[in-house]
């Protein structure tokens, strides 16, 4: 396929937290906010002049510093960030927007506070406490929570116009971008897709850690791009694979799993489109911000929500996005030291397999997995399993 | 209103419904189990063993003969009345228990022993109100043997204990063993796969055994029992290796082994169906952190006709804004518990039994006035595992506690007043206290640091929980401060809710205990502690305490083995104190697989 006009580009805005468009934006006025989980909406923290941009600490090297204070079993992605932070990495931050969601994430983002790692002056971090279950009350507290510690600081601080009618305009805006993200991630559907996983994740990716506005118009052209761009006569992929599990922010874990023949026609996990590109609906008769935090409950896939429904949830959704996609089998993955996704994908893989007959391989892996041997063996035994599942297939059938 | 009897009586006459030809069958596998085991046994081997045993004892008495009869008149005076100083010479390698019981001296000795014999009466009489699906429990769960061992749990717990402090020590411990025997018989009664008594099910719940028990006591005429906590969690703390199987299973299912035992172990055993099923509703709970959390998951898939409510408190506990979000969610698991028990939530029994848990949380407090000063009184393992059990699961439930508590009280004060020490026969070093997740139990830990290096543990971190007085009067008041109470509980109090409550209560509480020895129990699957490792670290060091890390895995010493936490301290204190020990003979010993 040709490639893509500004893949280099959005390779580009990925090599730095502080890329080109955050550093435009700032320079117009923008205040940057900075966080890493999918509980805290994003659309609240692209109210009026601020935008958001979601942590990723790339091209991690040595987290020498960030072990020191959080040990060496803590989640790679959490001590990355801490590391870069202390290099100074994050200094452009006017805020950071914290969850108390998992530990070690709440940590990292204490030691921003204690170690000073920022020194704006209106620099602040806040700690939201978050829901593990949809319920009535549930609702209220993330309401509150949301209110209290995110939209009334940002207001306090910053001056900030945190209204119903700001988040409104907010939330159209993310709008726009999720209708984009989601009409090319319809494409991934056919059985030759116009675009790989890899290119795929690197658009996705950009949306999270660029200001909204300044990524649109080259969303816009590349959606058009794609619309005419015309796939290879025969896709060199060997297998279709959906990706389900907890934070995935290198795109280099794609391309691993591609170059070795499986297409990732699906990403089911934090940093990936599902959740997190879905057009928010809002009525016109209850305050926006209610909707926005329901929406939010119920679209999350974090296996931090324990209620039988959201389990369940968590399930279905992986069987039918494999199935919507094509895909011929699930990678379960995470993080290594990740509590939640530890426990979820034990269990889950199993269940995948026994119960829904999905072909699944189940991985734990490091912040940065580019140059995984062990890894690129693994999908590559995955693979030509498929093929074989395949093959035998095709025989039942003759 | 009516005084309601605890346990309640009908708990005990509900009636069985065991299934014979399921036990048949299960007695079948167990005796094929044993005949395997007989047949692959090296009898010869056995044999020499034996005899090897026999010749090291009789070497070991003709030993303590010797030293005994070295030592002057005085000194022997000392040895009858007084008791043994060289305890290391009770562990011999590969030995599950001690050789022998401890010589306390006469008074001591005797003491012990009727503490013993009550300790025997009261499991006898507990285990007789419904011998027999107990006794099959045994054939159904590995973990159940363990218990048989109870009785040496109680002597590790005591070692070198003297005086006020070891009869404390014995009334504390026998509340703790009365409330397992008796759940014991109950979860065997219930256990669908043994006693099975669809009448005890039906008044029956259980809950998570990180959750606390209070919810309970608005429920006079339910059983509640804690799922997990005697098959798993307080068994291992009698025997460290017996949740290793279970671990060895989540593992091989897929599960990291980088996470915590305590759900790792619950996990494990569900993976191999080795917890009963009992109960009509699981509450299971998102506390005390993000393992705990998801064990629920593997509940419902072992038990899927068992209806599960999660229990979800708000972890910003300090925040006020999310206490009603906490007061909601138990309103909701009461209606839960109603909805499916049909029993109604009493709120003259709840009062009752809190006006009790805030009497029991004064005499405690009385507990640490007198330890905080130069003369503590009550420490070591046995009060620190009563402070946990009485703060969570008892919880003012059980009207035979606070008598207990007062009758250890009234010992206390008196041995303050005569300024006795807490462990007589040897000079108190160094006052410490425990931070992190304890332990202790499973390695017989504050014990071992008081008897080889006279290092007393004045307190430790899980006791320090919320002592506030429960309200109880105004009902909504009243949900709220029970849910500022569960968001306080045992292992979530300082890991939860910022690193506040760890990190700057820990030098808060070094100050305010005098105790400027901080033992660093660093579980090394503990994400909510190994995160603050450095800033403790840091911290502590600019302040001139004391920190002696001592890495551990709680219940599975494979990581990380007793002898090695030994080690962390033994080099510390001859490195960085320059420290002579107490009791040399402790300073080196094999206990691999001792309980």
């Amino acid at each position: 396929m040709k490639d893509l006009k500004h893949l280099i580009y959005f390779e580009s805005l990925l090599e730095n937290a502080d890329n080109e468009l955050v550093k435009k934006a700032q320079a117009d006025g923008g205040i940057a906010l900075g966080y890493t989980c999918f509980h805290i909406p994003e659309v609240l923290l692209n109210v009026d002049n601020c935008f958001s941009t979601r942590l990723r600490a790339p091209n991690t090297g040595s987290i020498d510093i960030a072990t020191y204070y959080m040990s060496n079993y803590t989640c790679e992605y959490a001590r990355a960030l801490l590391e870069r932070a202390i290099e100074g990495g994050y200094q452009f931050l006017d805020a950071l927007i914290g969850v108390d969601a998992c530990s070690m994430m709440n940590r990292s983002m204490e030691h921003f506070e204690i170690l000073q790692v920022n020194d704006k002056p209106n620099f602040f971090v806040t700690h939201c406490d978050m829901p593990f279950k949809i319920t009535d009350y549930t609702l209220d507290g993330y309401e509150r929570q949301m209110q209290v510690r995110v939209l009334d600081r940002l207001h306090e601080v910053f001056g900030v116009d945190v209204s119903d009618a700001a988040i409104r305009k907010a939330v159209e805006e993310h709008n726009e971008v999720c209708r984009i993200i989601s009409e090319i991630r319809e494409m991934r559907k056919k059985a030759n897709p116009v675009i790989t996983g890899y290119e795929f994740h690197i658009l996705n990716l950009v949306t999270y850690v660029c200001p909204k506005a300044l990524i649109l118009p080259y969303l816009r052209e590349t959606l058009e791009e794609l619309k005419h761009r015309r796939p290879d006569r025969k896709s060199p992929f060997r297998a279709r694979v959906a990706i389900v599990g907890s934070e995935i922010d290198d795109p280099n874990l794609t391309k691993l799993i591609e170059d070795v023949g499986a297409l990732v026609v699906s990403d089911r996990y934090c940093f990936g489109s599902t959740p997190g590109r879905e057009v928010i609906e809002l009525k016109d008769d209850e305050p926006a911000l209610r909707q926005i935090c329901l929406h939010y409950m119920q679209v999350s896939e974090c296996a931090r929500y324990i209620s039988d429904e959201k389990v369940l949830q968590r399930r279905e959704t992986s069987d039918r996005l494999a199935k919507e996609f094509g895909a011929e089998g699930i990678i379960y993955e995470q993080m290594k030291y990740c509590d939640y996704w530890g426990f979820e994908r034990a269990l889950v893989s199993h269940i995948m397999s026994e119960e829904y007959g999905w072909p699944v391989l189940s991985i734990d892996r490091l912040y940065n997995n580019g140059n995984s041997g062990q890894l690129r063996t693994r999908v590559q035994a995955f693979v030509e399993s498929l093929e074989i599942k395949r093959i035998h297939k095709e025989e039942g059938k003759k | 209103m009516a005084k309601i009897q605890y346990p309640n009586p009908k708990f005990w006459k509900a009636k069985d419904n065991i299934n014979w030809k399921k036990q048949g069958e299960n007695l079948k596998e167990v005796l094929g189990i044993f005949g395997g085991m007989l047949k692959e046994t090296d009898w010869q081997q056995f044999g020499k063993d034996m005899a090897n045993v026999l010749k090291a004892d009789g070497e070991r008495i003709k030993g303590e003969y010797a030293d005994f009869m070295a030592l002057d008149k005085d000194e022997k005076i000392d040895r009858i009345i007084n008791g043994e100083r060289s305890l290391g010479r009770l562990y011999r390698k590969g030995a599950m228990a001690t050789v022998r019981r401890e010589w306390r001296g006469i008074k001591d000795t005797a003491y012990d022993f009727w503490e013993w014999a009550r300790m025997w009466g009261m499991l006898l009489m507990t285990f007789s109100k419904d011998l027999i699906p107990a006794m099959n429990s045994a054939l159904w769960y590995r973990w159940m043997i363990s218990y048989f061992c109870c009785h040496g749990f109680m002597d590790k717990n005591i070692l070198g204990l003297r005086g006020s402090n070891l009869r404390m020590s014995h009334e504390v411990t026998y509340q703790i063993f009365r409330y397992v025997a008796e759940n014991l018989v109950l979860l065997s009664k219930a256990d669908r796969k043994n006693g099975n008594s669809d009448e005890l099910n039906k008044m029956m719940f259980t809950f998570d055994e990180m959750t606390m028990g209070q919810i309970a006591c608005g429920f006079p005429d339910l059983c509640a029992i804690p799922h997990q906590l005697l098959p798993m969690f307080l068994v291992s703390e009698i025997d460290q290796l017996v949740c290793i199987p279970y671990i060895d299973a989540v593992e091989s299912f897929g599960l990291p082994s980088d996470t915590c035992p305590v759900p790792s172990s619950e996990c494990g055993a569900l993976v191999i169906n080795a917890l009963p099923d009992m109960g009509s509703l699981f509450i299971s709970s998102s506390m005390p952190c993000d393992g705990s959390t998801m064990a629920s998951s593997y509940f419902s898939r072992r038990f899927p006709n068992t209806p599960v409510f999660h229990l979800c408190f708000p972890v910003r506990y300090m925040d006020e804004e999310t206490v009603q979000m906490g007061a909601e969610d138990i309103k909701a698991c009461i209606k839960k518990i109603e909805e499916v028990t049909g029993a109604k939530w009493n709120w003259d029994h709840y009062f009752e039994c809190m006006k009790r848990f805030n009497q029991e949380t004064d005499l405690e407090l009385q507990k640490w006035e007198i330890n905080k000063s130069a003369y503590p009184q009550f420490i070591g393992p046995s009060y620190e595992l009563f402070r946990k059990w009485n703060y969570e699961m008892d919880g003012g439930s059980d009207p035979r506690v606070v008598p207990s508590m007062e009758k250890v009280n009234k010992m206390l004060l008196k041995a303050y007043e005569n300024k006795e020490t807490a462990w007589p026969a040897r000079k108190m070093r160094y006052r410490a206290i425990v931070w992190s997740c304890p332990a202790h139990y499973y390695a017989n830990f504050s014990n071992w640091l008081a008897n080889c290096w006279g290092i007393n543990v004045l307190v430790e971190m899980e006791s320090l929980n919320f002592t506030k007085h429960l309200e109880t009067e105004d009902k909504e008041e009243a949900l709220r401060d029970l849910a500022r109470l569960y968001e306080r509980m045992v292992m979530r109090r300082h890991t939860n809710g910022g690193y506040q409550n760890v990190v700057d209560e820990c030098w808060r509480q070094v100050e305010a205990w005098n105790a400027p020895l901080v033992i660093m129990y660093q579980n090394v699957a503990c994400k909510n502690m190994a995160t603050v490792q450095g800033m403790l670290d840091e911290q502590g060091r600019q302040r001139g305490y004391d920190l002696i890390w001592v890495e551990h895995d709680l219940m599975d010493p494979r990581t990380v083995s007793r002898r090695t936490m030994r080690d962390k301290v033994n080099e510390y204190m001859r490195t960085v104190k320059h420290a002579e020990p107490v009791d040399p003979s402790l300073v080196e010993f094999e206990d691999e697989v001792c309980m």
